[in-house]
């Protein structure tokens, strides 16, 4: 993958967000659509092109967990919302450019990971993802290469699995769908040696029960 | 191809290096045991004085023995273990079992020793159990090479592999003195140097005497050829493991939630339930789970039925039934009409069954028989748990009428349990078990063992 060995040769520690679902989206992997930008104006425009409302996402190399700096603006319903979150994300320190995102519906959210284990070697994880995501601690591993089966077993296995199930009149989660892209995490873990980590959280459910990755990293080996 | 540890577990000849005619002396020991199993392969043991043990001719020396023995046992201090397999090899030896400790897992003199023994092994091409191996055990061929004094080790047709020397030894012991069921083979890995669980999951995943493997272990060798390995041996046969000792060692800092999360041992239990391996998490459960499987089929399914002769049994029961993931379902109506017929009106009879109003109306045996009968009849119901009330004041039924329902209805496994008189408890044990019907001293134990049978039943039956 050129993404992933032009960032280890400039040195970095992680794509930033925009590179990171890209390069998921090469496996397969269901990612919000998005456009990264330098400025309000540029903001403004991908918005409309995406259409209303929108998160607005600071982004930078640096800037791996942005709920912690105030990093994310969701649900930006407007033109004049759109250009006074852009004055104050690009004022954070880190912060190079900006990402316009849709702002994904459904209530349910999910994680997906991939580790290294020291004896195991590449570990793929799934759980109940979100901002509860440790402290709820329900998540289970497998390692890769993960098959299809083994990807539907771990949906049975997390102790809140009825979250897949019909929710709040939302249709069941496409488990299919959800186990193609813990199927490609193996996959990456066993053929990108490059790629140390992947945190995809939250992966939302949307309202017609499709599986897509709102936020992605994914940390370089050193 | 052969599995490399087929003639470790038929052998046709056998070399015991340090053999002692001294009672009491590992070396004296192990031939007391092969004996005592009715090897009826050669013997060579080998000790500087000559002479004879237990009747056996001894050699003086390892280069006057005949060449290629399929094993040699070495029971020597680790230091004089490299010379020996050396010398052995130079016979034609490329079997050997190394019994004594003093290895890795003592010092770095015995590290050392250790990596000798490795260097060894790969320049000639030889394989070996250990060291610091309480043996193996073989019972179709009536072989051991365990030095814990066991005497005759009753066959049977579940087998284990242990990374400790307490199965070998003191376990099996238990198994044989206090439990009736006996054993295919038996692996104690030892360091490991050579021969690890996968090889010995391989090898009883195709042995025709082994029907269900028990596994406990402290660390994975080769962690991916054994989930390789188990994928396959699993959807034929039950396995089932004890894992201990979760390091946190080797973890690196981590910036991503997912490396955080990844317990090492959160990690092992992922891996094995893609093996279709069972995990387990209490040591005697290697016992009782080991006894049910060398006993009775695996429950097609989680529906379980009990009959037990108290409410609160009935309720706790049931409680402890949800906790494990195990279903009581509700029976047809035809067969809860049945139950009803045997038990006074007073009493609504449904799944768990009430048995003791009908054991006081039509008496314990007949309650029991005709009850247990019913439920094995109801096709919700996958396995049948009585907890037999027996004391002498209330009778004490002849337990052939349980042996009679197995025989009935074959594919149900019956786990019996108890309560009341120890002396009719024991009698039961004694004469049920010889006949193939497992029991338990304590009433939780039955369903504790039914989760893991019928885990295994999924494990054996999931999806490509």
């Amino acid at each position: 993958m050129n993404l992933i060995e032009e960032a280890v040769e400039a040195g970095k520690s992680a794509l930033n967000e925009y590179e990171a679902k890209r390069f998921l989206a090469g496996f397969g992997v269901p990612v919000s659509r998005e456009t990264l930008v330098p400025d309000g104006d540029g903001a403004v425009r991908a918005a409309e092109a995406i259409g209303y409302p929108v998160v607005l996402k600071a982004a930078g190399e640096k800037l791996q967990h942005k709920t912690e700096v105030g990093g994310i603006a969701l649900n930006l319903k407007s033109e004049g919302e759109v250009r006074e979150e852009a004055r104050r994300l690009l004022a954070i320190p880190g912060c190079e450019a900006l990402l316009v995102q849709e702002m994904v519906k459904g209530d349910r959210e999910l994680v997906c990971g991939l580790t290294r284990d020291v004896q195991f070697g590449p570990c793929v994880m799934f759980g109940l993802g979100g901002i509860f995501t440790e402290l709820i601690d329900d998540v289970v591993f497998r390692v890769a290469p993960v098959t299809a089966a083994d990807a539907l077993m771990m949906m049975d296995d997390i102790r809140t699995a009825k979250i897949l199930q019909p929710f709040r009149g939302q249709p069941a989660v496409d488990r299919e769908a959800l186990a193609r892209i813990i199927v490609a995490l193996g996959k990456i873990g066993c053929e990108c040696g490059n790629v140390r980590e992947i945190d995809m959280n939250p992966i939302k459910i949307r309202p017609d029960g499709s599986p897509v990755a709102v936020d992605a990293l994914v940390a370089l080996k050193k | 191809m052969t599995n490399k540890l087929v003639p470790f577990f038929e052998p046709k000849s056998v070399a015991i290096i340090g053999a002692s005619a001294a009672p009491g002396k590992a070396g004296n020991d192990v031939l007391v045991n092969i004996l005592a199993n009715g090897y009826a392969g050669k013997l060579y043991p080998v000790n500087p004085k000559g002479g004879q043990i237990l009747g056996i001719d001894v050699y003086s020396s390892i280069a006057s023995l005949p060449r290629d023995i399929d094993v040699a046992v070495i029971i020597l201090p680790a230091a004089a273990t490299v010379k020996a397999m050396r010398e052995c090899a130079d016979q034609g030896i490329k079997r050997f079992v190394l019994s004594s400790g003093g290895f890795a897992e003592v010092d770095a003199a015995g590290a050392q020793i250790q990596r000798e023994i490795e260097t060894l092994i790969q320049e000639r091409g030889l394989n070996a159990l250990g060291p610091n191996t309480s043996g193996h055990t073989s019972t179709p061929v009536g072989f051991t090479s365990t030095f814990f004094p066991q005497g005759k080790i009753r066959g049977g047709r579940v087998s284990y592999v242990a990374q400790t020397g307490n199965f070998g030894t003191h376990t099996l012991k238990y198994i044989l003195t206090g439990e009736h069921f006996g054993v295919a083979r038996v692996v104690g890995l030892g360091n490991k140097v050579d021969i690890d669980e996968t090889d010995a999951l391989e090898y009883l995943g195709q042995d025709p005497e082994t029907t269900a493997i028990l596994i406990y272990i402290e660390s994975f060798k080769r962690p991916h050829r054994f989930l390789e390995a188990a994928r396959e041996v699993t959807r034929r046969k039950p396995v089932v493991l004890l894992k201990s000792g979760a390091t946190e060692s080797g973890r690196q800092a981590a910036i991503a939630h997912t490396a955080a999360m990844a317990s090492p041992d959160r990690i092992v239990d992922g891996m094995l339930r893609q093996a279709g391996v069972v995990r387990i998490s209490e040591y005697s459960q290697l016992v009782l789970a080991g006894k049910a499987l060398s006993m009775m089929p695996l429950p097609a399914g989680n529906g379980v039925s009990f009959l037990a002769p108290s409410g609160a049994m009935l309720a706790v029961l049931s409680d402890y039934c949800e906790r494990l993931g195990l279903h009581i379902p509700p029976m047809e109506p035809a067969n809860v009409k049945r139950l009803q017929d045997i038990s006074p009106s007073y009493i609504r009879m449904r799944n768990p069954v009430d048995i003791w109003p009908a054991a006081l109306s039509v008496g314990v045996e007949a309650a029991y028989r005709d009850g247990m009968e019913i439920v094995l009849q109801d096709p919700a119901v996958n396995a049948v748990v009585p907890v037999m009330m027996l004391t002498p004041e209330t009778g004490v039924p002849d337990p052939g009428f349980i042996v009679d329902l197995h025989k009935k209805y074959p594919d149900k496994p019956i786990l019996v349990a108890f309560s009341g008189d120890k002396g009719a408890m024991d009698q039961y044990k004694a004469a049920l078990e010889p006949q193939g019907i497992p029991t338990y001293q304590e009433i939780e134990q039955p369903f504790a063992v039914l989760s893991i049978m019928e885990r295994c039943y999924r494990a054996m039956n999931r999806p490509e």
